[in-house]
């Protein structure tokens, strides 16, 4: 008898599990389809105040951690959300830059992806794109589009008609040197300091030797991971004067002749030993070698990554834009942090994280109070100059005139980017430079095609 | 039984070759031992004295500082989800091996041939030929983020199969007979006769399903999203992402993650050794 | 006996057996068997986190024409048909240099080389990420201080190098068993053979060669079967360590299932990757079955 009811069991777990395995696919879709209706309906209301619900929002470090725990901050926006809203449960979830995208998909396919993630438009807009988010539409309204006056900025947080990300702040990404080292060696005139600090190839390269002739270790030109990709990119674009894609987005460019000579420039300075060779360290751990005093200079640096190592700093770093060539302006990347909504086929819980973003952003206190823990600068005009005094701050918020054209919201993102890392790497190892862009251009096109 | 061999041949005079081997081995012995001590040593010393060079060889001035940032995270949550799923998969493995191993020894039965050919091809299959439709799977059955979801996959384990196979071959097939003469039914039999002569066996198993589920990094990174899921190696790796250079924090988690465990072994030392050696050599 | 009693005895023990098979089997029916299944029908597909679309044999096509899946295959077999015979080698020395020697010695030494199996392979990698590390890193310091070498090397960073900085580690996670095993199979060995044909005049090698060897052969095959499917699981390393660069020179088929899944949402593509892995393992393990079979005695 046992042994017979022990073979069904063993039958009946089979076909449930092969059911419940061909079940997951419909589920997907018609989650999509149910998404696209519900959205519209909602409204997001001041006096919401009663809405019950428990939402998850997951969060990378973008707010410098607060007694070097992780969630701590975080943990005082949602208590004090909750004095407004004291039915909304939210539950804070801290992922990291490494892993954390691939979570993030992997939790999509899993139906445990969370309601809200404070994310910037590279991946968001590529969640839009695949159909698992709920359009924030109605956040942007009259008064925050006048308010952001930033066309550039605004589109980036558009897929045609659809807004998928709410913006809260953004800030550009540059270079920056130790300061105090630089005084110490007498090299400080070596550096513009004056007005937007925009400086030559030239001046840079002779400021990196001369750095080297006093011993000092140069920049790490990091290629691990992903993370950090973006500076890699910018400073070519500045080095060679050359964009990294078309104005449309349609195109990558970043092969031109310019750009052969400039990377090939990259790849004699780590050769000459004025800048290392990151093809086995990842954008934090250079990062980290920067903040730890043992590079004179990082390719990448940011307020809001300033921010988040001020306390273990033992100098004054300067930021300054990436050297272009003579008569060229620095092209800027720039980070926009921002939040987005995922469709969990729940009106009650996007009704809850609209609250959740627009009480981040917009409440009178937290508003600012959140903007300054990113290190970054708002993209509500109306916050003022929230750094009065910080020479840095004044500095970096007059370069917004600089900003390139925003392309991290071109189809296939994700997948060029896994190609960036890997020609750097080739070229770094002595393959031909010119070879390589060329290989990467027709790689990141192809990715553009594939996403379509 | 290897003992008594060794001891007799000791005798044996001593060459060039064997002085230069022995040297040589304990160069190996320092490349071998050097990661474990220089976790634990590590977990002690202050970040700057972490990654200075020369290198400072012992804590000369131990802290606890890489402790407290450690445990600002959910570090003994994470221990706890390791001990779990280590200990729940060793149980179920144990289990549902046993059973299985003993049949396919010492029964005849239509299709033996093609079954235990299935689990032999399917030894060597690491996880990430089936990574998609696996992670469907754990999804379809709401296991996803859960412990369920790195456990449950692991019990099938062709490998404990094919090692409780090995031992149940030892089993000898006239007291099996006796039994059934006796009129011992067939769970009977397992329970009080099969068990008891494999139980070295099991044993071993237990520590190499107990070792392999607490390494079993790549199921833990694709299943546990959340904080508060992780288990000890990811907890580590996700540090590792976070505090980049840091490695007074990441030796700190690694001695939380690896004292435990390497001192279980060191204990059960000789178990360990005749078990994996019994399933290998039979007899 | 009749055939009928004994076509009823056999199926009787079929009963028991699938009784007692059903719970081991239940769990590899529906993660290991099913998925399989899965992953080859869904491979003929676009499939994405928006698209489901048959598409026939178009992945394997673009698998064939894409180079970075070439060069991971390659680096797959490097990894696992290098660190095999190093892994034989190694424990068959380390075996034989301790097999006679007293019992503390031999615990001691099993001890030693098994320490990095249970320290854990992520704890082991954090040690080994600071030694390999280009700037901070214990090993170009010891070799700078030894004038052995000028400049860093980029012991991960390095095309070169990568792949084996990496073979080193996990030669270090798997010998500790091999070892274990060549000690008591050593010991098994009969003593009066050896001694007699020492008696005999044999040299060393000649005693190893002819009567050691053939002894521990099938010892030797289990090991090759055990090294090869843990050289299969070589993941963590990749992707704690170098995430499958520089250049793709350490990237592995596993590794690129991974980052094609759950990276970039390519779920149809990543099965097919998955699928040609599974033949090749298969073959591997056909191969073995067929010819270690008749030793190791399955």
């Amino acid at each position: 008898m046992k042994k017979r009811a022990l073979s069904l069991m063993l039958v009946m777990a089979m076909t449930a599990g092969m059911l419940a395995g061909c079940g997951t696919k419909d589920a997907a879709d018609t989650k999509e389809d149910a998404g696209k209706e519900e959205t519209a309906k909602e409204e997001v209301k001041e006096d919401d105040t009663d809405l019950e619900a428990e939402i998850t929002w997951w969060n990378y470090p973008n707010f410098a951690a607060v007694d070097e725990t992780a969630g701590k901050y975080e943990q005082g926006i949602i208590e004090a959300f909750n004095e407004k809203y004291p039915n909304i449960k939210v539950n804070i979830e801290m992922i990291d830059f490494a892993s954390g995208p691939e979570k993030v998909t992997n939790a999509i396919q899993g139906g445990t992806v969370c309601d809200v993630l404070f994310d910037a438009p590279g991946r968001i807009i590529q969640y839009g794109k695949d159909g698992v988010l709920a359009d924030l539409d109605d956040m942007f309204t009259e008064e925050f589009v006048a308010d952001v006056d930033n066309e550039k900025l605004i589109n980036a947080c558009y897929v045609g008609d659809n807004a998928w990300m709410y913006p809260i702040s953004s800030a550009p990404f540059l270079m920056a040197f130790n300061k105090t080292q630089l005084e110490e060696f007498g090299l400080l005139d070596m550096i513009n300091l004056e007005g937007d600090r925009s400086w030559t190839v030239d001046q840079y390269q002779a400021l990196i030797k001369a750095l080297k002739e006093k011993g000092a270790n140069g920049a790490v030109m990091f290629c691990v991971s992903q993370g950090g990709d973006q500076g890699t990119r910018a400073m070519l674009a500045n080095l060679s004067g050359t964009p990294i894609t078309n104005d449309d987005l349609t195109e990558y460019t970043i092969n031109s002749d310019a750009a052969v000579e400039a990377l090939q420039m990259i790849v004699d300075n780590v050769k000459d030993g004025y800048m290392l060779n990151g093809s086995a360290q990842d954008g934090t751990a250079s990062i980290e070698e920067f903040v730890s005093g043992r590079s004179s200079n990082a390719i990448l640096f940011s307020p809001g990554v300033y921010n988040n190592n001020k306390a273990k700093m033992e100098f004054e770093p300067v930021f300054l834009p990436f050297p272009t060539p003579e008569g060229v302006d620095p092209a800027l990347e720039y980070l926009i942090d921002g939040f987005c909504v995922f469709d969990n086929g729940d009106e009650n819980k996007i009704a809850a994280s609209k609250l959740l973003i627009d009480f981040i952003c917009n409440d009178a206190e937290w508003g600012p109070k959140n903007v300054v823990q990113t290190g970054t600068f708002p993209v509500r005009q109306s916050f003022g100059n929230l750094y009065e005094g910080d020479e840095n701050m004044t500095y970096l918020a007059s370069l917004t005139k600089y900003y390139s054209t925003y392309y991290n919201t071109i189809d296939g993102f994700a997948e060029m980017r896994t190609y960036w890392f890997p020609m750097l790497q080739a070229v770094l190892s002595g393959e031909d430079v010119k070879t390589a862009l060329d290989g990467f251009v027709e790689q990141a096109n192809q990715s553009i095609a594939n996403a379509q | 039984m290897k003992d008594t061999n060794a001891l007799s041949s000791r005798k044996k005079k001593t060459t060039v070759a064997d002085i230069i081997s022995l040297i040589l081995l304990f160069l190996l012995t320092f490349i071998f031992v050097f990661p474990f001590y220089w976790i634990v040593t590590g977990a002690f010393k202050d970040q700057k004295i972490a990654v200075q060079l020369p290198p400072q060889w012992f804590p000369t001035d131990p802290t606890l500082t890489s402790f407290v940032t450690l445990f600002k995270n959910p570090a003994l949550q994470w221990l706890w989800n390791s001990v779990f799923i280590a200990l729940a998969t060793m149980v179920l493995v144990c289990l549902t091996a046993a059973l299985a191993g003993y049949v396919l020894a010492k029964k005849r039965f239509y299709g033996q041939a093609l079954i235990f050919s299935m689990f032999i091809i399917a030894m060597a299959l690491p996880k990430q030929v089936v990574l998609v439709p696996l992670v469907r799977m754990i999804n379809a059955l709401g296991f996803h983020n859960t412990m369920a979801a790195v456990i449950l996959p692991a019990v099938g384990w062709p490998f404990g199969i094919f090692l409780m196979k090995q031992f149940s071959e030892t089993i000898p097939g006239e007291l099996l007979e006796a039994a059934k003469i006796d009129g011992c039914g067939e769970l009977k039999t397992f329970f009080n006769i099969v068990i008891p002569i494999i139980k070295p066996g099991i044993a071993a198993l237990a520590i190499f399903t107990f070792i392999t589920a607490w390494n079993d990094y790549f199921m833990q990174l694709i299943m546990l999203n959340t904080r508060a899921k992780l288990t000890l190696p990811l907890g580590i790796a996700t540090l590792q992402a976070e505090f980049a250079t840091n490695y007074g924090v990441l030796m700190a988690g690694a001695a939380l993650a690896a004292v435990p465990i390497v001192t279980v072994f060191i204990a059960f030392q000789k178990y360990f050794t005749q078990g994996i050696t019994m399933g290998a050599v039979k007899g | 006996m009749n055939k009928q009693k004994l076509y009823k005895i056999r199926m009787r023990e079929t009963l028991v057996s699938y009784a007692f098979l059903a719970p081991a089997l239940l769990f590899f029916v529906i993660f290991v068997v099913y998925p399989m299944i899965s992953g080859v029908y869904t491979s003929l597909f676009n499939y994405t986190i928006r698209k489901f679309d048959f598409i026939g044999v178009d992945n394997y096509i673009r698998l064939v024409s894409d180079p970075i899946f070439k060069k991971s295959l390659i680096n797959t077999l490097v990894i696992v048909l290098g660190s095999v015979p190093i892994v034989v080698l190694f424990a068959l020395f380390v075996g034989l240099t301790i097999y006679e020697k007293h019992s503390a010695i031999r615990s001691f030494f099993r001890c030693v080389f098994y320490l990095p199996v249970v320290t854990g392979t992520v704890a082991v990698t954090v040690v080994w990420k600071w030694i390999y590390d280009p700037i901070n890193g214990i090993l170009n310091y010891l070799l700078q201080s030894a004038h052995i070498i000028n400049e860093p090397i980029m012991w991960l960073g390095d095309k070169r190098f990568a792949i084996w900085a990496i073979i080193i580690i996990l030669l270090t996670t798997s010998v500790g068993q091999p070892i274990i095993l060549y000690v008591a199979a050593l010991g098994n060995i009969d003593q009066s053979l050896t001694e007699a044909a020492e008696v005999d005049g044999a040299n060393r090698w000649q005693v190893f060669k002819n009567i050691k060897w053939p002894g521990l052969m099938p010892t030797t095959l289990y090991i090759v079967v055990i090294t090869t499917i843990n050289s299969f699981q070589c993941f963590s390393l990749i992707q704690l360590l170098t995430s499958g660069g520089p250049n793709y020179s350490t990237s592995t088929i596993m590794y690129l299932v991974y980052e094609k899944a759950f990276k970039l949402g390519q779920f149809g593509y990543a099965n097919s990757m998955g699928v040609i892995l599974a033949v090749i393992i298969g073959i591997i393990s056909f191969l073995q079955f067929k010819f270690l079979g008749n030793d190791v005695e399955y």
